[in-house]
């Protein structure tokens, strides 16, 4: 059974692979990419070569091309010791023409090009672009960059390779002092005020000042030591990774009296665990300067409401769960009493529900709980009623009744004609009987296997449900990311999505094998 | 009976008794009605009073839906300056723009008879869903047959199953509409380009479970090809299947139709989908809601029937049902 499973688990994971493969060729070989300058009011305000070097830097930002601007290149020169101060200026300042270039720009110019050319890029110069009266127009300076296609293969590499972050002392650039690198274990948490029992890993050079730490929230234990990057958004939500864009919380800031490292004390909502590492963000903030001793400044900040996913979880475990409780017991009814009276109002309520168009539906449920029963259409992250969860529930709730009850009662049915229920009536079993210790048995053994599937796919999210009641929650995250062409965050929810419907089937399996003793994975040819 | 007959007719018993010829030809004859499968399907379908009812409400709808849009010409923009045009219930409509059939749901956001607008709708979104059906039952079928019964392509298949079925559709619908320009068939397209694969994915299912019956296995025995063996022997064991599950496609297409130009990545077309997108606002204005209504009640409507002739025809095409 275990090598089964694991078995199950590779191939799971090489299909997540060619998932995610699929879908980068699709998001970043056939859409067209000038697509991302729809909506963007910079792109139309730039003209002439400034807006050549614009379109180049959003590409590289949206994941396409690599790109290196020339100024850049020189930037870094000086900073690796290369170039001298004194003739930076000589250096960066590109002439308007090639003949132009002062000795000094030709000769880094001609250095840029050949390293970059034989890195496979192409290096593009762009001469200034002139006014009929001789002056060089609103961004039309000469601009030097070389730029590369990112290959298909590299991508997926560094994509799978990027995607598990193990936190480590040489995360800080190496050449940065940052006094005496390393963990130190505490039993003693300073945020506490260093006398509360609560133990904690403090990093310095690590991208997390605390790697593994107690708070009050659930769990409770955190840890950040391991980190998943199912890849970065750029346009839903700028710079920070899907999983983070689905997990955290949402509404309005929580304050709290928090005391800051030196001491400050404020009504905040800074989670002071939370700090991750800022490049030189402590010399350039004077409010960092106050409450911090060191760059790890950037903080995630505590709100009151329950994350994207959250919020998709609680209404889709709880319609989920009343699902089952109604949807099995109606099925089983159904088939009990076939043609009865039930069992006609309920086949029409699943024609119903099949045929129609869930948005059809879902508009009535929204209508006839809005008006007849006065329940809130809208949802409200700052409304503390919990009576606005109960229509997106119900909207949720009443199809999969439908598709459980069709599924039971279809499973019951076919049961009722084995040769089993035939002898069992024989030997003189009430029909109760029959039905509670023995069809029933076995008719649930097929709907067993779709439960790790509803309990997982309810974090998902209903796309028309949470649109129609404006519920925050994760539905609507894939659609958004493609409108907004987020490359980033279209491969990580499709990953994602990936690996729960492999997950929720190899469980499924299991809890079928364990449900049903006559099922086993282990014998040959199943 | 003999006594009675005797009696009757005051015939002897002998004489009750004719002399038949025997005859060779005759004696091969069967002595069983003549059965035809399709007819019999028919008379089953039939013998139900509900299905005439749900018949004719489909013959209804494609009439609306076909023969109403080519009869009368809709111009969504003809009222399109009239100020005190836009947005009027079924009464102020009828008053202004004079009494007609067209007028009974109101009038639209820029004067047009909603009645027309949802007609004009509904038939292309009923082309959309037959024209896609018909692909991919077409291709899903074959394909299913071939896979249930091949087990060198089953192995291939299912993984090539897993990979594509985990794509999101979402996904491959809107890159697709974004590389073409979203109109009917860009659409048609997107639904076929992966949808044949859960139709021939059920269809394999279902091969799996009658291929290795007795015939089946003689049939092989005797050399017929795996192709000939899907096509003959196969499906036509699973005719009732496929129109059950032709009866659940059709209205999923339409369905789909309106969830994907709810969310904003439809077609360019003004289908009964973009229709509900258009009026979501409405829908909430005191007096506009049959601007919303109007086209999902005919949405539903043409889903239901279609999903009930359907499934009641799936059923008659059971030849367990034609005792």
């Amino acid at each position: 059974m275990a090598k089964y499973i694991l078995q199950r688990i590779v191939k799971g994971i090489l299909s997540a692979i060619c998932v995610v493969v699929l879908i980068m060729i699709l998001v970043y070989s056939l859409m067209d990419r000038g697509n991302i300058f729809g909506g963007d009011s910079n792109y139309t305000k730039t003209q002439s070569n400034a807006r050549v070097t614009y379109e180049q830097s959003r590409y590289q930002a949206f994941g396409y091309v690599d790109y290196v601007n020339y100024s850049d290149y020189i930037t870094r020169q000086v900073k690796s010791g290369e170039l001298d101060e004194e003739d930076r200026a000589a250096a960066a300042f590109i002439g308007q023409t090639p003949e132009k270039d002062s000795e000094t720009a030709a000769e880094y110019i001609k250095k840029f090009t050949e390293e970059y050319e034989s890195q496979g890029y192409t290096v593009v110069r762009l001469d200034a672009d002139k006014k009929t009266n001789g002056r060089v127009k609103d961004g039309g300076q000469a601009a030097i960059f070389a730029t590369r296609d990112k290959p298909m293969a590299s991508r997926v590499i560094s994509y799978f390779t990027g995607m598990f972050f193990i936190d480590n002392i040489h995360f800080v650039d190496e050449d940065t002092d940052i006094g005496e690198r390393g963990l130190t274990f505490t039993l003693h948490d300073p945020l506490y005020g260093g006398e509360k029992f609560s133990p904690a890993i403090i990093g310095n050079g690590t991208k997390h000042k605390y790697l593994v730490y107690f708070d009050k929230k659930f769990p409770y234990f955190h840890q950040n030591l391991l980190t998943l990057n199912l890849g970065e958004s750029y346009t839903v939500n700028r710079g920070v990774d899907v999983f983070e864009t689905m997990t955290a919380s949402q509404g309005t800031y929580v304050l709290s009296s928090v005391s800051y490292p030196t001491g400050h004390v404020e009504q905040s909502a800074d989670d002071l665990h939370t700090a991750t590492y800022a490049e030189g963000s402590l010399e350039l903030s004077e409010m960092y300067a106050a409450r911090f001793t060191d760059d790890y400044t950037n903080t995630i900040t505590t709100k009151g409401s329950l994350s994207k996913l959250g919020y998709s979880f609680v209404i889709g475990i709880i319609s989920t769960i009343i699902a089952y409780v109604l949807g099995l017991p109606i099925g089983i009814l159904m088939a009990r009493f076939k043609d009865g009276i039930l069992d006609k109002i309920g086949t029409i309520y699943i024609v119903f529900i099949i045929a129609v168009p869930s948005l059809a539906y879902i508009f009535l449920f929204k209508a006839i709980g809005g008006s007849v029963f006065k329940l809130p259409t809208l949802f409200d992250m700052d409304s503390s009623s919990k009576l606005m969860f109960v229509l997106p529930i119900v909207s949720l709730a009443l199809p999969s009744i439908a598709n459980l009850m069709k599924w039971m009662r279809r499973y019951m049915i076919d049961q009722m004609n084995s040769d089993y229920v035939k002898f069992a009536r024989s030997g003189g079993l009430s029909e109760t009987e029959i039905f509670t210790k023995h069809i029933w048995k076995n008719a649930a053994v097929p709907l067993v296997h779709g439960i790790p599937a509803s309990i997982l796919f309810a974090m998902t999210g209903a796309i028309i449900t949470e649109r129609v009641y404006a519920v925050p929650g994760a539905g609507n995250l894939l659609t958004q990311a493609i409108n907004k062409y987020d490359n980033g965050v279209i491969v990580g929810v499709a990953l994602f999505y990936a690996i729960l419907t492999v997950v929720s089937i190899i469980l499924g399996d299991i809890l079928m094998a364990s449900v049903d003793p006559r099922i086993s994975f282990t014998s040959k040819g199943r | 009976m003999y006594e009675e007959l005797k009696s009757k007719t005051g015939l002897k018993t002998e004489e009750l008794f004719a002399q038949v010829t025997h005859s060779d030809a005759e004696s091969e004859k069967i002595a069983a009605p003549r059965y035809s499968y399709w007819k019999s399907v028919f008379r089953v379908f039939f013998r139900n009073k509900v299905n005439i009812v749900i018949l004719s409400l489909l013959m209804f709808v494609i009439v609306f839906s076909y023969i109403y849009p080519a009869l009368t010409d809709y111009d969504p923009y003809a009222n399109l300056l009239d100020v005190a045009g836009k947005h009027l219930s079924p009464g102020d409509a009828m008053e202004h723009f004079g009494v007609g059939l067209k007028w009974i749901l109101g009038s639209g956001a820029s004067g047009e008879p909603t009645f027309d607008a949802v007609w004009n709708g509904a038939k292309i979104s009923i082309s959309l869903a037959f024209m896609c059906a018909a692909i991919n039952m077409t291709i899903g079928v074959l394909l299913g047959a071939v896979w249930g019964f091949s087990k060198k392509v089953d192995i291939i298949m299912t993984e090539v199953y897993n990979i594509i079925g985990n794509v999101p559709m979402i996904l491959i619908i809107s890159v697709l509409s974004m590389l073409f320009s979203p109109t009917f068939w860009t659409m048609v397209f997107a639904l076929t380009i992966v949808g044949w694969l859960s139709i021939a994915y059920f269809i394999r299912t279902q091969v799996v479970i009658i291929r290795d019956r007795e015939y089946n296995l003689a049939s092989r025995c005797l050399g017929t090809s795996t192709i000939k063996i899907a096509v003959k022997n196969i499906l036509p064991f699973m005719t009732s299947v496929i129109v059950t599950l032709l009866a659940t496609e059709l209205p999923s297409y339409i369905s789909y139709e309106v969830f994907l130009a709810y969310i904003g990545m439809g077609m360019s077309d003004m289908s009964l989908g973009r229709l509900i997108y258009a009026a979501e606002a409405a829908m909430v204005t005191p007096g506009w809601e049959l601007e919303f209504w109007g086209p999902v009640a005919v949405v539903s409507i043409i889903t239901i029937v279609l999903y009930v002739v359907g499934q009641n025809l799936g059923d008659a095409s059971d030849p367990r049902t034609h005792m």
